[in-house]
């Protein structure tokens, strides 16, 4: 106990003694975390954005006229990813436009017979089912026209494939710059103290306790770096949210309290990890070299 | 016994030899000079007491532990057995002289009161009470050492080591080092001392132990800086 009580006193004294170069740390950290969060929750906004497309992707298939969707309907039948399949009559169909004109229904009436023909709703489970299972509709002679957003929902998919790739190259990228930023830190920490850690290696200090300050210090200032972006991140995707909903109405991001917590603690415990791992490399590479004898 | 050295030999890199087939043997208690030219193997004989360098051939035994055969996860818990007075004191500027003694005692994980209560006693003991919160660079040579020494023996070590502990000291202050590491032995602990302080030797007679070019050329009991007759 009293070891880490001096060895967390002794954390305080480097972060204090090199404060300009803790303060870069930190701010390095804050930033670099800040990408990393960001580009994380964009990924993760892609993803459930193409989700809900890909829940809401129908397939409206229009019969020509004078034919019924019976064969269709039996064609389906075996499809194993059609999730839902609707047949709606050009009865129901008229009935459906008329509700959905309100006012102006009363234009319907006037072109007489019911124009509509037969009309066959399909949902799929993923976006990548809609173009083949189009191919085949197409190919059917009783099919005049075919109608959906699955070209959306792809696009969707391949873009959210981007941005995964995008976020990961992000990811590398960020935690190899502060894993960097870290080490040196702690490098240099440890080059100010090489006179004490010499002097604490001859009187019999382990060399956990004598690493025990440094892998502190870096961990200290990873994880109070990732916990401001945190706070950074949280507060401008709650403005953003605020402001899409006003302005793009559209477009929902993730509102899962949860998810988000979830999210923002996995960002700080890979601030502590990255802190904790980095400053251990740089002080167990100098210990050992140290206390090798000649 | 002590310390054990049998054939103890050092060769550095590419060839220097720095000690050669060394048989010491030393008792619990004893004081112990070594005296020698500069470059005869009086550092390198300590720093292989104190693991530092670990010998190229031969056998060294040191408070019941094979020293060859020292696990490292061994050697802190050996060296807290060693008090070390280095030649260039290697006391810590940013600390003062209280801290720099009971930075000893937390290093190897002691309660705060025993670190306070014992650092005090061991900075009185060394009639450096009244300069106790001051810093290294504000003291005197012969008060850094005192320091060092302070530091040195905060832990009660078995085996004292002081790599010329008066150089570059007046006599008058190498005279109160000598009655520190006298008082020291008095308590049980093995003295050894690495110096070319002829006037210490030679006033303060215990056994001598001589290097050249890394050999023991003599080893007396109650001897003198230089064989009579030499000078």
């Amino acid at each position: 106990m009293a070891s880490f009580r001096y060895a967390l006193r002794d954390t305080f004294r480097l972060i204090f003694r090199h404060w300009g170069l803790s303060i870069l740390t930190l701010i390095t950290a804050v930033a670099l975390f800040f990408l990393l969060g960001s580009s994380g929750l964009f990924s993760l906004n892609l993803k459930s954005l193409v989700a809900d497309v890909e829940d809401d992707l129908v397939i409206n298939v229009f019969m020509k006229a004078g034919e019924d969707a019976s064969s269709l309907v039996e064609a389906m039948q075996d499809v194993g990813f059609i999730t839902d399949l609707k047949v709606i009559s050009p009865e129901k169909g008229l009935e459906l436009l008329r509700a959905k004109l309100g006012n102006q229904a009363k234009a319907v009436t006037l072109l007489g017979e019911n124009p509509l023909p037969w009309n066959v709703q399909i949902q799929v489970m993923k976006a990548d089912f809609v173009t083949p299972l189009v191919r085949d509709l197409m190919s059917f002679p009783s099919v005049e026209e075919v109608v959906y957003a699955g070209q959306l929902a792809e696009k969707l998919a391949q873009a959210s494939l981007v941005m995964n790739r995008v976020s990961i190259a992000v990811l590398i990228l960020a935690i190899t710059i502060t894993a960097l930023v870290l080490y040196n830190t702690v490098k240099i920490a440890i080059y100010s103290k090489r006179g004490e850690i010499e002097v604490m290696l001859l009187v019999g200090a382990t060399n956990t306790s004598i690493a025990l300050p440094f892998v502190l210090q870096g961990m200290l200032l990873s994880t109070f770096g990732a916990l401001i972006s945190v706070i950074l991140l949280a507060g401008a995707y709650q403005y953003v949210s605020v402001m899409l909903e006003t302005t793009l109405s559209f477009l929902i991001l993730i509102a899962d309290r949860l998810l988000l917590m979830r999210f923002y603690l996995i960002l700080i415990g890979t601030g502590m990890t990255l802190g904790w791992l980095c400053s251990w490399f740089a002080v167990h590479r100098y210990i050992a070299e140290a206390s090798c004898p000649e | 016994m002590d310390i054990r050295m049998a054939g103890v030999t050092k060769i550095f890199e590419p060839d220097i030899v720095a000690l050669e087939d060394i048989y010491l043997n030393l008792d619990r208690g004893e004081f112990v000079y070594l005296v020698g030219a500069t470059g005869s193997g009086k550092t390198t004989l300590l720093r292989i007491i104190t693991r530092e360098v670990i010998p190229s051939r031969g056998q060294i035994v040191v408070a019941r532990r094979n020293l060859r055969s020292l696990r490292a996860s061994q050697l802190p818990y050996y060296r807290r057995e060693l008090g070390v007075v280095f030649q260039d004191y290697k006391l810590l500027p940013h600390l003062s002289v209280l801290e720099n003694v009971a930075f000893v005692l937390e290093t190897i994980g002691a309660p705060s009161r025993v670190v306070k209560d014992r650092a005090s006693t061991v900075i009185d003991q060394v009639g450096l009470w009244r300069l106790r919160d001051h810093y290294p660079q504000q003291l005197s040579g012969g008060e850094q050492q005192r320091v060092a020494i302070a530091r040195a023996m905060v832990n009660s070590p078995s085996i004292f080591l002081a790599d010329e502990p008066t150089g570059n000291l007046d006599l008058h202050t190498s005279e109160e080092i000598m009655q520190l590491l006298l008082s020291i032995n008095a308590a049980g602990t093995t003295v050894i001392v690495a110096t070319h302080d002829q006037y210490l030797v030679d006033a303060y007679r215990q056994r001598v132990v001589e290097l050249h070019q890394g050999r023991i050329k003599r080893d007396e009991e109650r001897g003198r800086y230089f064989v009579d007759g030499e000078l």
